[in-house]
């Protein structure tokens, strides 16, 4: 595992906001059996320019959190602001600054790659040409061209979700949500994932990204939180929430992020290896 | 719209590309267009039976087929399909507006409509049925077919956006049964049950169905197919201002 000590904050030119920035958020289902509260007040900071992390068991709200954030949920109560933007006031002002990857790959299995771009270029107000040439800037950056005109329903795991990525980032946008991009994923894919990631925040793009990986956090997260029962458990950059932990327990060997993660959620490992339940909210 | 005529090629494509989705809305209302030919066509002989005008009883159930095939879109199929796999949501995540989206489905079937229509139609010209308003009637045939699969569509994208459940969608499309059979499907209006007649009266597919009817057996008769015209505009009317209630509220 490598550790990320540095925190990377370069906000945009002419930014001066936060990436994302949300208070008391709530999210509250009804249900048969009564309500349910997904999200439970989530305060959240990212800076332009980080990778932030979002970590929390399954059904934690996590998923719930960031299709709040990216207009695909309605706010129950709280506010949040994305690219400075208010999320439950100018839904379509921040789908114009947001790109999004969801847990499934969402893509037209019957459309080619290159199709999905350039329909994705055209919902974004590209016109026709300028669609199509981002569509094959972006099916070279996520190296997928030779296989740029077959059938989506083709693709294997690892393809479907590098032109997921690329979807996402057709309109160039400020903050790029990513909810569990590697789950399923086998290892090669996942690293080859990591460093899409890690190129797309390098061109300035702010990255929101959950996963249940720690070692994917590790690897990737300048600053992270961790939620569990729709609430922030802990947040802070990797390093410093392994020395705190490291501190209060007044051990001197490596705490690894898993530990963290155990700690702040009150989990045990037998609990968490046998948790197998997907909760979708 | 731009962008409701974007969302609608790529629903054409993908209609085009699944094929066997589209057989079966050709093959059983052809299917059901030779049974109902077989059963009643002696009971009913063209030279003897008055509301045939001349023509056989296959010219009489052809609207009734055609009405068939214009509720079996699959759009609303390939919708839940789009929320199961998460593409729905990319396409909330655009900027476009929630009627574009309801709407490019739509456009999509109203053009695939006019194709199985027209189909339909020259198969049974070549069947000896004719169109005995000519080639306006035939025009306005395809287009009211086109209207009513664009309102039947309508309404089962409400219910695959209220269930996002193929099951329940596929039940209720089940609904266009009752209301087909409901209908002076196998003789005029005046020859039903009194019970019978008083349903099809209620019945806003019967106005749709008499107009393409009087588009087959008769000349241009504007109050018939001004009222099927006028009952397709405002189903579709309400069917899609219901439709983007049903997108906006989506959660």
């Amino acid at each position: 595992m490598t550790e990320t000590t540095s925190v990377r904050t370069a906000p945009r030119a002419g930014g001066g906001h936060c990436a994302v920035e949300a208070e008391g958020l709530q999210k509250t289902y009804r249900s048969r059996s009564g309500e349910v509260e997904a999200v439970c007040g989530v305060d959240l900071r990212v800076e332009p320019g980080e990778i932030f992390g979002f970590l929390g068991p399954n059904g934690a709200g996590k998923s719930t959190t960031v299709k709040m954030l990216a207009t695909l949920l309605t706010i129950t109560a709280g506010t949040a602001r994305v690219a400075g933007i208010d999320v439950a006031k100018e839904p379509d002002a921040v789908r114009r600054q947001i790109g999004v990857a969801l847990q499934e790959a969402g893509l037209d299995p019957r459309q080619t790659g290159r199709e999905l771009l350039v329909l994705q270029g055209r919902l974004f107000r590209l016109p026709p040409r300028a669609a199509a040439e981002r569509a094959e800037t972006l099916l070279e950056l996520v190296e997928l061209t030779d296989a740029a005109d077959r059938r989506i329903k083709t693709y294997s795991g690892g393809m479907k979700r590098r032109l997921d990525l690329a979807s996402a980032l057709v309109h160039e946008p400020q903050v790029l949500f990513l909810d569990e991009p590697t789950t399923g994923l086998d290892p090669a894919s996942r690293v080859t994932v990591w460093d899409e990631v890690r190129r797309i925040n390098e061109r300035g793009t702010t990255v929101f990204l959950t996963t249940q990986y720690l070692e994917e956090a590790d690897q990737l997260c300048d600053r992270l939180a961790i939620i569990d029962g729709g609430r922030i458990v802990r947040d802070g950059t990797p390093a410093i929430l392994k020395d705190e932990l490291r501190g209060r327990l007044g051990v001197t060997r490596e705490v690894t992020l898993d530990d963290v993660f155990l700690d702040a959620t009150g989990r045990t490992r037998t609990q968490v290896a046998g948790e197998v339940q997907e909760v979708k909210a | 719209m731009t962008y409701a005529l974007v969302l609608g090629r790529r629903a054409l494509r993908e209609g085009i590309r699944t094929p066997e989705a589209i057989v079966p809305t050709l093959f059983i209302p052809l299917f059901f267009l030779v049974v109902n030919v077989g059963q009643a066509a002696r009971i009913f002989p063209g030279s003897s039976t008055a509301f045939l005008h001349g023509q056989g009883y296959g010219a009489f159930q052809l609207p009734s087929s055609m009405l068939l095939a214009a509720s079996f879109g699959s759009a609303a199929l390939f919708l839940v399909e789009e929320i199961e796999g998460g593409y729905f949501d990319k396409l909330r995540a655009t900027p476009v507006s929630r009627s574009a989206i309801v709407l490019g489905r739509l456009i999509a079937e109203g053009v695939k409509a006019l194709l199985i229509a027209s189909l339909i139609v020259l198969l049974g010209l070549a069947f000896g049925i004719t169109i005995a308003s000519g080639v306006l009637g035939f025009v306005l045939l395809i287009l009211l077919t086109a209207g009513w699969a664009v309102v039947y569509s309508g309404f089962m994208q409400v219910i695959a956006l209220k269930t996002r459940s193929a099951a329940a969608t596929n039940s209720a499309g089940l609904v266009f049964f009752p209301l087909l059979f409901l209908t002076p499907n196998f003789v005029p209006r005046n020859l039903l049950t009194r019970p019978m007649e008083i349903a099809a009266t209620l019945n806003p597919v019967t106005y749709v169905m008499e107009a393409m009817r009087s588009l087959v057996l008769q000349d241009l008769h504007w109050e018939t197919i001004g009222l099927g015209f006028l009952v397709v505009a405002v189903a579709a009317v309400l069917m899609l201002a219901l439709s983007i209630r049903v997108i906006e509220r989506y959660d």
